[in-house]
């Protein structure tokens, strides 16, 4: 539920119940006064008549306006609501009584006077109607006003909101709200721009230290590259000591590719691959494969190609190259002697299988797509080949698909554009 | 031929002026920014190794530098930003080639006699070892003055081991020379034995003798002995 629903409903709540009470009060109150207006005449009329009695011992001639009745009988004294016929319509019609006794000639007479209550009730009748006309109108007026009210209060916050959404902390962006003349919102666009500004700050740190971290790497691992070389090129290196070397020389190399792949990855985290161009699949793929010729023949695979010219994907030249690069040495990698490799390439997708290891029961594919995750332990490959994959498929809105033919042992692997 | 090594880092510092020293170049070494400056203002060299992070400037204004003043000296950039801005920037400004941290001296060398190759007009184009003789503009390799047909990456095999004599160069550095990141795709750099194979039975078809050495576990070496 919106808050503006929800105050409203709160709103037309309290007021419907006091315009209510209200004009209950309102009609029982005016019905009062007009009933005591009634009472009042008939009173005086009494008075009057008592009067005039006790002076001439005679009724006066002139009759009052409503009816007065005489009986012999004694009546009930008082006030009473009574209906009477009314003789020109022949209708019964709700009449105010007043009834009292008076001497007359030496007699106890019960005078009842009566007076009409039609007026009273048209009265009554249109002040309900106005009642309920103003009434209506306004509550319905103020439910109106508040809406459109709250809709241009609560925009400001909207705008917020929309911007938050859209707020992505790798745009090295902060918060642009629009100013306020509302208190509230505009403490929260200054808490939320403030905030932004930190996380903003604190990202761009956290990407310097990044940076700094893998270019400081960098140069120890050159140090350490170039003086194993120079170990390697001494005239009296013991004979046993080369492979020794020569192995630390390998695992320096191969803490030197974990680390550009690892800094390619953050790099594509940090979407700092925004430039793009259009990029033929099928003639990157081409090349590639012309590159890889060496590994192909090596391992005596049978490749099966279909590269049709397709339409160029806009992609960044070195992510695509990453992308097919690693898809292709993962497929001859993890080929076996004499396998097959499979490159098709159609509009909608990219589809590269090999024949490899069969694949146990218990494994899922899904976790070959995480890091350091590897086929073979012993293997020099720092295990980054598909999480690479992954990352640069989805830095584009692709979607990477993992299938297995058993019968075959064919491993597949499909980008989806 | 004369080096100008623009590095601040001195292990690695004392590493590049002592391998090229052994390669025969005169070698000279700069640890900042501005002596770097004062240097090429000073002296005539023909190569430049330029780090770009210097702790008192930036090594492209060192580049920048050369360029104003025409300088015929071949620059190459060894730099710890892997960005590739840096590399684009490098090679516009005019650096002759870039090379990331860490990197194969091999290659480091190989790369550098590329450089003074395609700027030494006057000098003779060409490389000799014994009976060999290598045209690099030509791609072209003559046994006792007689053509061998080799394919490409034997080519490149041969090319890049006869820029090392003597020097045991490593299958990692040679693997990456000649088949770049495309090495990736193979378990081991066993391969690697198949061109060489090849190389050596076509330069021995020709009568060359055989100077590719196998060192064990470690790489080959191009030697006489």
């Amino acid at each position: 539920m919106k808050l503006l629903t929800a105050t409203n409903r709160y709103y037309v709540l309290l007021a419907g119940l006091l315009f209510t009470i209200g004009s209950g009060l309102l009609y029982v109150g005016v019905l009062w006064a007009l009933q005591r207006e009634v009472e009042e005449r008939l009173l005086q009329q009494r008075d009057y008549l008592r009067r005039e009695v006790g002076r001439t011992g005679q009724l006066p001639g002139t009759p009052f306006e409503g009816r007065m009745q005489l009986s012999a009988q004694p009546r009930p004294e008082g006030l009473h609501n009574v209906l009477l016929l009314e003789p020109l319509e022949n209708e019964l019609e709700p009449y105010r009584q007043l009834t009292f006794r008076l001497q007359l000639n030496g007699q106890p007479q019960w005078v009842s006077l009566s007076k009409s209550l039609l007026e009273t009730e048209d009265v009554r009748r249109l002040i309900m109607w106005l009642l309920l006309g103003v009434l209506g109108t306004l509550l319905l007026g103020v439910v109106l006003l508040n809406r459109w009210l709250a809709r241009r209060l609560w925009a400001p916050f909207e705008r917020t909101l929309q911007q938050l959404s859209a707020y992505d902390v790798r745009q090295h962006q902060v918060l642009q709200l629009p100013g306020t003349r509302i208190e509230e919102f505009a403490q929260l666009n200054l808490a939320l721009t403030r905030l932004s500004e930190r996380v903003a700050a604190d990202y761009a740190v956290l990407k310097e230290f990044t940076e700094n971290a893998a270019h400081e790497t960098r140069t120890p691992l050159a140090i350490m590259q170039a003086k194993l070389e120079q170990l390697l090129q001494l005239p009296d290196l013991p004979a046993p000591a080369g492979p020794l070397v020569a192995d630390l020389y390998a695992a320096v190399q191969r803490l030197a590719r974990l680390h550009q792949g690892l800094t390619l990855l953050s790099k594509i985290e940090n979407q700092q691959f925004a430039a793009a161009r259009p990029v033929p699949l099928a003639e990157l793929l081409r090349e590639k494969l012309g590159q890889l010729e060496a590994f192909v023949e090596e391992k005596q695979l049978r490749l099966e190609v279909s590269l049709p010219t397709t339409q160029a994907l806009q992609l960044h030249p070195a992510l695509a190259d990453s992308l097919v690069s690693n898809l292709l040495h993962n497929a001859i990698r993890h080929n076996h002697p004499g396998g097959l490799l499979q490159v098709i390439l159609t509009s909608k997708e990219l589809a590269i299988s090999n024949t490899g290891p069969v694949l146990a029961a218990g494994q899922q594919p899904a976790r070959f797509f995480e890091r350091f995750r590897k086929q073979n332990a012993a293997s020099d490959s720092p295990g980054l080949g598909l999480s690479i994959v992954q990352s640069i498929a989805s830095f584009y809105g692709f979607e990477v698909r993992y299938e297995y033919a058993a019968e075959q042992a064919l491993h597949t692997l499909r980008v989806v554009f | 031929m004369k080096l100008l090594i623009v590095e601040d880092e001195p292990a690695l510092r004392s590493s590049l002026v002592e391998y090229l020293r052994q390669d025969g170049y005169v070698v000279e070494a700069a640890v900042s920014y501005g002596e770097a400056h004062e240097k090429i203002k000073l002296y005539q060299y023909d190569c430049v190794l330029l780090d770009l992070t210097l702790p008192d400037g930036n090594g492209l204004d060192v580049l920048r530098t050369l360029k104003a003043d025409n300088s015929p000296a071949g620059v190459l950039i060894i730099s710890a930003r892997g960005a590739l801005d840096d590399k684009v920037l490098g090679l516009e400004l005019g650096a002759d080639d870039y090379l990331a941290k860490p990197f194969h001296l091999s290659e480091l060398s190989a790369r550098l006699k590329a450089i003074i190759r395609r700027r030494q007009f006057q000098g003779q184009r060409q490389l000799l070892f014994q009976e060999l003789t290598v045209l690099p503009d030509q791609a072209q390799v003559l046994v006792h003055g007689e053509p061998v047909v080799l394919t490409r990456k034997e080519y490149d095999l041969l090319l890049y081991l006869l820029t090392h004599p003597g020097r045991v160069v490593t299958k990692a550095s040679i693997a990456e020379h000649v088949w770049g990141d495309a090495a990736d795709a193979a378990d081991s750099f066993d391969f690697l034995y198949t061109h060489l194979k090849n190389l050596r039975r076509k330069l021995q078809d020709k009568g060359a003798a055989d100077y590719i050495r196998s060192v064990y576990g470690v790489g080959y070496k191009f030697s006489a002995e």
